[in-house]
């Protein structure tokens, strides 16, 4: 990242383009350390027990030794492991998290490239990571894995058509693919009044393409067995650990400046990049603190029931998004009236998803008060 | 809809509590006076002897058979200091083997055992199976150093 | 890798949950055949903790056994022990005093409390919550266990009940100590309350999840809240009240379609009557009394005979068949297990559902393995 200036240098681009990934893959690893401590520092509190103490003050250490402790594991292979499928997936999984980092923009001038489709790039970039998945799955020779990997890929390319959905939205309303130019669309209002339908759907599938509770089928279930994972010992488990990781962070901040403003709302471009910095960290860090609280609140969804939610709900309301989007815009009418459409949306979202659940009426027990017998 | 804000509320309202848990082992928090930890002997301070006379009545109480006992003639007995007959000459109870049950303390005729009920009572780790059986010395040290809490079950 | 000319054969997976399982369910192991997502065979094994308690009962004697019968039901504790006691008080006629009574009750309805508050948590990590409600529950557990150790000394294992009623009195602060308890309990009910029952994700990997009949529920020979959640309407200290229990008015909870949610409802009510029980029960205790009968003999000897007792352990029925041939120890004691009976309805519940589901009957059973395998 080249201060002052929004792209490489052109002087020495293989230079620039090579210390600013260096960069911004440290600060991505030191970063991912710091989410497993408040992680497990949130739960804790919401636990109401301490979390990491021990290592280091308030165990702030602790991600540190985590990661020793992972290095310093015996790399276990199986035996009748395919050696490619098995080896590869790792870095399948592991490269696309990052390489969607390379379109955000951090501030007004603070990004490493920028380009004219960014969110269009940010989505497929993101939706390739299933394959590392289904790698890892086969790659195992484990039934349990297999399956963890089959359901794994399954939610993942189930629950990217909303999310797609939603920014197709969100792409209608502002006429440009590039995350740059929505942000700049949101100096006076950000985008979750216009779009709160957008906005509802892209949290749940953003949930579950993180793979977090209440959608975290692949890493946790699987025949209690542990999903996909199982046969990966010691830091190359670990390196999926750290995708989760960026993953979250990538969607957070994706969702911190398509929705909520980023770093142009409420005080603008001009205010220096100290508090444009501060504005979209903390949007970020709204949304992250929203998913480890979701994840600390939920049971998990069962498998058929998280892709009929995905499938049967979810893609017609997003297909209902950009239906009245259309409308809108179509009929030039004024902007409140994308609020009020998309609102009511949401709203009908949530009351589905109220009903849905319900099967019968309000179950209640029936509580007897029988005379009681005379004493044994 | 609403039992999900329902059950989040819930976690951020658990959230602002104060945690109950505590730091142990820099911390440790207090046990009752009846805490029935491993059994241990009583010394007499008055003879300068154990209360323990051997007797056999908890050896035979025990359900899991975890104590050995030994007695012999009391030397302080003959010398006329003391006025038991009879002394513990050696004792073996097998912690590993102790189920904490307290027949033990109930059945004695001396009040000469009683559960231990204080945190070095709980605190026994070892490394070996075989170091958790204490032989008489081991059995005694605690009451003969005076460490021992009020309100002891003996 | 060169793929097989002729077609491949097609065949149900067996799977594993191993002795070792993420949940808390103890030592046992289930293999189940599934074909895609449903489950066609369920074939539990158990064993696992086997440690010949019935023989090993028959060299206690009606003191030491106590303690063993603690181990068994290692989490209604005072429920075995309430068993053991009254069967051998019932062969020898002996009376409880009034006193040792009440004690009794309280202290059993509290036992009652913490072994429903271990079925919430351990049934919410079963759920799939990233342990909150486990969390939850133990903190509860936790108030409960420190009045258990300022009465009787231990967390866990209390051995505080003798033949005729206590082993000792309980401390003065008895009383203040159990209100105040309670108090803390009805919070911690609520915020379980308030975490699952209501939750949308809950209510749908609960319902019509292992539905039971009340027909299947009497013929299986089901007790408890599994058979309550059925529709039965029987309860052991209403139908056959042993002890004082006729002497408290609460309701009994029964479900409707003896699926999984029906059951954690009806465990969740109960933790709500059996706090009004206790309520009860400390308004009525006498201030002083007798806690053994005075003519208590020194060494308990039954005469010769049998007697079945049993009580409403929170699993359901806890009994003991006891067999004398006079002398100081059973010839023959039999425990009648809660959790081997409603163990045996596993196969039929499970087959023909989905395979996150199995997880979900097994944790609504509130199995204890000790208690399984005695």
């Amino acid at each position: 990242m080249i201060l002052g200036s929004p792209s490489i240098d052109i002087d020495q681009p293989f230079f620039s383009a090579f210390l600013a990934l260096f960069v911004m893959t440290l600060i991505m690893t030191v970063a991912v350390m710091v989410a497993t401590w408040y992680e497990r520092k949130f739960v804790a509190r919401v636990q109401q027990r301490l979390g990491p103490m021990r290592v280091g003050p308030y165990g702030l250490l602790q991600p540190f030794a985590d990661t020793v402790k992972l290095l310093a594991k015996e790399d276990l292979r199986p035996a009748t492991a395919d050696p490619i499928a098995f080896e590869l997936a790792v870095f399948a999984i592991f490269v696309p998290a990052f390489l969607g980092l390379v379109v955000v923009p951090f501030t007004a001038d603070w990004v490493i490239s920028p380009l004219p489709l960014s969110l269009l790039y940010l989505l497929a970039v993101s939706g390739l990571s299933f394959i590392g998945f289904l790698m890892a799955g086969w790659g195992s020779d484990s039934k349990y894995a297999l399956l963890g990997g089959m359901r794994a890929a399954a939610q993942l390319i189930s629950y990217e058509i909303p999310l797609i959905l939603a920014m197709i939205g969100v792409v209608m309303v502002v006429a440009s693919a590039d995350v740059y130019q929505i942000i700049l669309f949101q100096d006076k209002v950000p985008l979750i009044v216009w779009q709160p339908l957008g906005f509802l759907i892209f949290l749940i599938a953003a949930i579950a393409e993180l793979e977090r509770q209440p959608f975290d089928i692949p890493t946790g279930e699987s025949e209690v067995a542990g999903g996909v994972f199982i046969e990966y010992s010691g830091i190359r488990w670990s390196m999926f650990q750290l995708t989760s990781y960026v993953n979250m962070y990538v969607f957070s901040l994706l969702g911190g400046f398509v929705f909520l403003g980023g770093w142009e709302w409420p005080w603008g471009r001009d205010v220096g990049w100290g508090y444009q910095l501060l504005l979209s960290l903390g949007k970020m860090s709204l949304f992250i603190v929203f998913f480890l609280w979701v994840r600390a609140s939920f049971p998990r969804l069962r498998v058929d029931q998280l892709m009929s939610y995905a499938w049967k709900v979810l893609i017609p309301f997003g297909l209902l998004q950009i239906f009245l989007n259309g409308l809108v815009l179509v009929y030039d009418l004024p902007d409140v009236a994308l609020f009020v459409t998309s609102g009511l949306g949401a709203v009908l979202l949530a009351v589905l998803m109220y009903q849905t659940v319900r099967v019968e009426p309000r179950r209640e027990l029936e509580l007897i008060s029988v005379p009681v017998r005379s004493a044994v | 809809m609403l039992g999900i804000l329902k059950s989040m509320g819930m976690t951020a309202r658990a959230a602002l509590r104060k945690p109950v848990t505590i730091e142990y082992p820099t911390v440790h928090r207090e046990i009752p006076n009846r805490d029935r930890a491993f059994p241990i002997l009583i010394w007499d301070f008055d003879q300068d002897e154990p209360f323990c006379t051997g007797c056999h009545a908890c050896e035979r109480a025990c359900p899991v058979e975890c104590m050995t006992v030994v007695m012999k003639d009391n030397p302080k007995h003959a010398a006329g200091e003391s006025k038991r007959r009879k002394i513990i000459d050696e004792f073996w109870i097998d912690y590993g083997r102790c189920m904490r049950c307290n027949i033990c303390v109930e059945v004695c005729n001396f009040e000469a055992i009683g559960m231990n009920n204080t945190w070095a009572g709980h605190e026994l780790s070892r490394y070996d199976r075989s170091e958790l059986v204490l032989d008489l010395d081991q059995l005694m040290a605690q009451s003969k150093a005076g460490k021992v809490e009020p309100g002891l079950r003996a | 890798m060169v793929i097989d000319q002729e077609a491949p054969e097609i065949v149900d997976i067996p799977i594993n949950m191993g002795p070792q399982h993420p949940s808390t369910h103890g030592v046992f192991r289930m293999v189940l055949v599934v074909s895609g997502e449903k489950v066609l065979d369920v074939t539990p094994h158990i064993g696992y903790m086997h440690r010949g308690g019935e023989k090993l009962m028959e060299a206690m004697d009606f003191r030491q056994g106590i303690g063993y019968a603690d181990r068994t039901e290692y989490l209604a504790q005072f429920s075995a022990e309430l068993c053991y006691c009254m069967a051998v008080e019932r062969l020898m006629d002996i009376q409880v005093p009034d006193r040792a009574q009440y004690i009794r009750v309280i202290l059993t309805e509290l036992n009652r409390l913490s072994s429903h508050f271990m079925f919430a948590g351990a049934f919410g990590i079963d759920a799939g919550l990233f342990g909150t409600s486990f969390t939850y529950a133990f903190r509860e557990r936790e108030h409960l266990q420190d009045v258990f150790e300022e009465v009787s000394g231990d967390r866990l294992m209390y051995a505080y009940f003798r033949v005729g009623g206590l082993a000792w009195e309980v401390p003065d602060n008895f009383v203040e100590r159990v209100h105040q308890v309670l108090k803390q309990t009805r919070q911690g009910i609520r915020d379980l309350d308030d975490l699952m029952t209501k939750n949308e994700i809950f209510i749908a990997r609960c319902q019509n999840i292992g539905n039971f009949s009340a027909q299947q529920a009497i013929a299986h020979g089901l007790s408890g809240p599994m058979l309550r959640a059925s529709g039965v309407p029987w309860d052991l200290r209403k139908d056959e009240p042993y002890g004082i229990y006729d002497r408290f008015t609460f309701k009994v909870p029964v479900g409707h379609y003896g699926d999984v949610y029906d059951r954690y409802l009806v465990r969740l009510e109960e933790m709500r009557q059996s706090v009004d029980i206790v309520e009860q029960a400390l308004e009525q205790l006498p201030a002083e009394g007798p806690i053994v009968p005075e003519k208590m003999p020194r060494r308990l000897r039954t005469p010769p005979g049998e007697v079945y007792a049993r009580v409403e352990a929170p699993r359901g029925e806890w009994g003991v068949y006891l067999v004398s041939k006079g002398g100081d120890k059973p010839w023959r004691l039999k425990m009648r297990s809660p959790s081997f009976c409603n163990l045996s309805a596993l196969r039929e519940m499970t087959v023909g559902q989905f395979l996150a589901d199995a997880v979900m009957i097994l944790g609504s059973m509130d199995i204890v393995l000790c208690d399984v395998d005695r």
